[in-house]
């Protein structure tokens, strides 16, 4: 007889590994059709290729002008996401330490922009950036820093408001100034909500077609944009952008992998109080 | 080394119009050790605030060393100050918590090392140098906050409730930890509790407040033995003093409600005479200890004694507290644990009226 605990315990492991495996088959997916011929995917979608293709990874990594497409993405994610780690940070520890009616409305105002879709603020973007010269690198990462930071200061804002003001006032006292306080004693203490912030912008970032393709020339663009080359209007070549994929999203794996370690360490320090 | 003079200093929240403290006058001598006590809500942390520049002052003066602070940023003001949650930085180790402070103001490196060991060692943490404060004991990590202080060697320690977060055995031990620091390094400290024990035993100045107004300022004992009201008399001491509502006349004390008589010595009886108080109301305070159930005592006051039905008795080990009634008025009198007594029984107990006081029954002030 097998007992009630053992039981559920053994259900529990089959409904999360077919949970794991419906969330893996992307992956599975992607990486073995990458390997095929271009009708070896049509013929048969699941099956493990007959033979491994790496020519298809050589002619993904030709087309895609890989290497610079890859600086290219490495240079906006990094610029935005560094900048948007940067203000929101302090954004948010001056309106949680600043009791003033003034900080609570401006706090709602950042709230509230989450909820702005893009699509609407589009066009007038589009064509304000235009007029003043900024449809380049530089200023997409401006756009990225404008709509990355409501999330980021709501989410900092937060992990502020968790840190005793006694800390801010003990430093003080041992002669420290705000910008000190900020980065010597506070920020540290934010890196979980750090890396959260990191990962969700890093992804998006990273991924985002839309405004990429609004802004930049076809010599900086990011890998997103570049895998658009093998989708033409006749001829998709899905054995090479499955190809590209898998290459570019080798550095947010990368990424995670290295974050995750500080997310756990992060969850165990905040519980350790 | 350090005065303090706080002259005229009032507090004003102007978000809600709230008075935290209002005309706070307080000379602090060197090397004294301060004590604020009182209630929660009655100012004294927001008066060491304060001190410390944390918390503006509406209005007043404070001087240090005489000379004006209102205006000069807490960093510069030359204090140190232990947080009741110790508000250790959680990513620095022990020794980089204790000289944060000193790298901040430019100490040479073997300076600070040579004043960060010499804290470690009289705070005995040397073994702990190396660690994050979560993997420190409460106390340990107090102690680390007196550390910070410590190696400052600032002119004034300010201490706001700092044992509070501990647990009662290592209060104790604390508290006699921070009375032979004070010893040592003499340096003049404000603490801040609301533990009146805590008070009464580190205090070589104690300050007694209610409401944001100083009730009374003096020695722990001159307090504790001359109350100036029936909030201090209330307040100091455990368990509290017992007050009495009833009429004075020429045969003594009469309790309100079943108009025993209780008889008053001549020495409080002139006091009481001259200030026109025969024929008024007033409170009488007696402290529990001076409430004696010893036969001796009894045959020598006949005049003082009543009879009490004890509702419980509580033995504490080196003593028992007996909770009775005297005309509906609640009170408690502390005698040896060798009385041996139990609730439900009714016993003889008489009032050691030498060492009573009387208070005006409208203002609560003692009649002196």
């Amino acid at each position: 007889m097998i007992s009630k605990k053992r039981q559920s315990k053994i259900i529990l492991t089959i409904a999360s590994t077919i949970i794991a495996l419906i969330w893996l088959s992307p992956f599975y997916l992607m990486i073995v059709n990458a390997f095929k011929s271009k009708f070896e995917i049509f013929s048969n979608v699941l099956s493990l290729p007959s033979e491994w293709k790496f020519d298809n990874f050589v002619q993904a990594f030709i087309d895609l002008d890989f290497l610079n497409a890859l600086t290219n993405s490495f240079i906006v994610t990094f610029l935005s996401v560094l900048i948007i780690i940067v203000f929101s940070s302090m954004a948010a520890y001056a309106l949680a330490r600043n009791k003033s009616k003034l900080s609570g409305v401006f706090f709602l105002v950042f709230v509230a922009a989450m909820l702005i879709p893009f699509q609407s603020v589009m066009i007038p973007l589009i064509s304000i950036f235009g007029r003043i010269d900024l449809l380049n690198t530089s200023g997409l990462i401006f756009m990225y820093l404008g709509f990355g930071s409501s999330l980021s200061i709501f989410l900092y804002h937060g992990a502020v408001k968790g840190i005793p003001v006694s800390l801010d006032e003990a430093a003080m006292i041992d002669g420290a100034s705000r910008w000190r306080i900020f980065w010597t004693i506070i920020f540290p203490m934010l890196k979980p909500i750090t890396v959260t912030v990191m990962i969700l912008n890093v992804i998006w970032i990273w991924n985002d077609y839309l405004l990429p393709s609004l802004v930049l020339s076809q010599k900086s663009a990011t890998i997103p944009l570049r895998m658009f080359f093998f989708f033409g209007q006749y001829t998709k070549q899905w054995h090479l952008a499955l190809a590209g994929l898998t290459l570019a999203i080798i550095p947010v794996i990368v990424l995670y992998f290295f974050a995750q370690k500080h997310i756990i360490e992060g969850v165990a320090e905040g519980a350790i109080k | 080394m350090a005065e303090l003079s706080l002259r005229n200093i009032d507090k004003v929240y102007e978000k809600d119009g709230v008075k935290a403290v209002s005309d706070f006058n307080l000379e602090i001598k060197d090397k004294e050790f301060v004590v604020f006590v009182g209630p929660s809500g009655c100012g004294k942390s927001t008066t060491l605030r304060m001190i410390a520049g944390l918390e503006e002052i509406t209005s007043g003066e404070l001087y240090i060393n005489g000379k004006l602070m209102n205006d000069v940023a807490p960093k510069d003001r030359d204090i140190a100050m232990v947080f009741q949650n110790y508000a250790l930085y959680p990513h620095m180790n022990v020794y980089d918590n204790m000289a944060f402070g000193l790298k901040l103001r430019k100490f040479k490196k073997d300076e600070i090392d040579r004043r960060v060991k010499d804290a470690a060692e009289i705070l005995g943490l040397e073994a702990f140098l190396d660690r994050k404060p979560k993997a420190l004991s409460g106390g340990q990590r107090q102690r680390v906050a007196l550390g910070r202080a410590i190696v400052r060697d600032a002119q004034v320690f300010l201490m706001d409730e700092p044992l509070s977060n501990l647990d009662a055995k290592l209060r104790v031990q604390m508290r006699a930890e921070i009375q032979k620091l004070h010893k040592r390094l003499e340096t003049t400290s404000i603490y801040v509790t609301h533990d009146q024990t805590e008070a009464m035993t580190m205090a070589t100045n104690l300050v007694v407040l209610k409401d944001g107004i100083i009730q009374q300022v003096g020695a722990p004992k001159a307090i504790y033995d001359n109350p100036d009201n029936v909030f201090v008399g209330g307040f100091i001491g455990s368990p509290a003093m017992n007050f009495f509502n009833g009429t004075l006349d020429e045969d003594g004390f009469h309790v309100s409600g079943n108009g025993q008589v209780i008889t008053v010595p001549e020495g409080k009886m002139k006091v009481l005479r001259e200030n026109n108080y025969i024929g008024k109301e007033v409170i009488l305070g007696v402290r529990p200890e001076d409430i004696h159930d010893e036969p001796v005592f009894l045959d020598a006051n006949p005049g003082s004694t009543i009879e009490a039905n004890i509702d419980v008795a509580e033995l504490m080990g080196s003593e028992s507290y007996l909770y009775s009634k005297l005309a509906d008025q609640d009170f408690v009198a502390r005698v040896d644990s060798r009385t041996d007594v139990s609730g439900g029984e009714t016993i003889t107990l008489a009032f050691d009226m030498h060492k009573c006081h009387f208070f005006n029954a409208e203002t609560e002030e003692r009649i002196k």
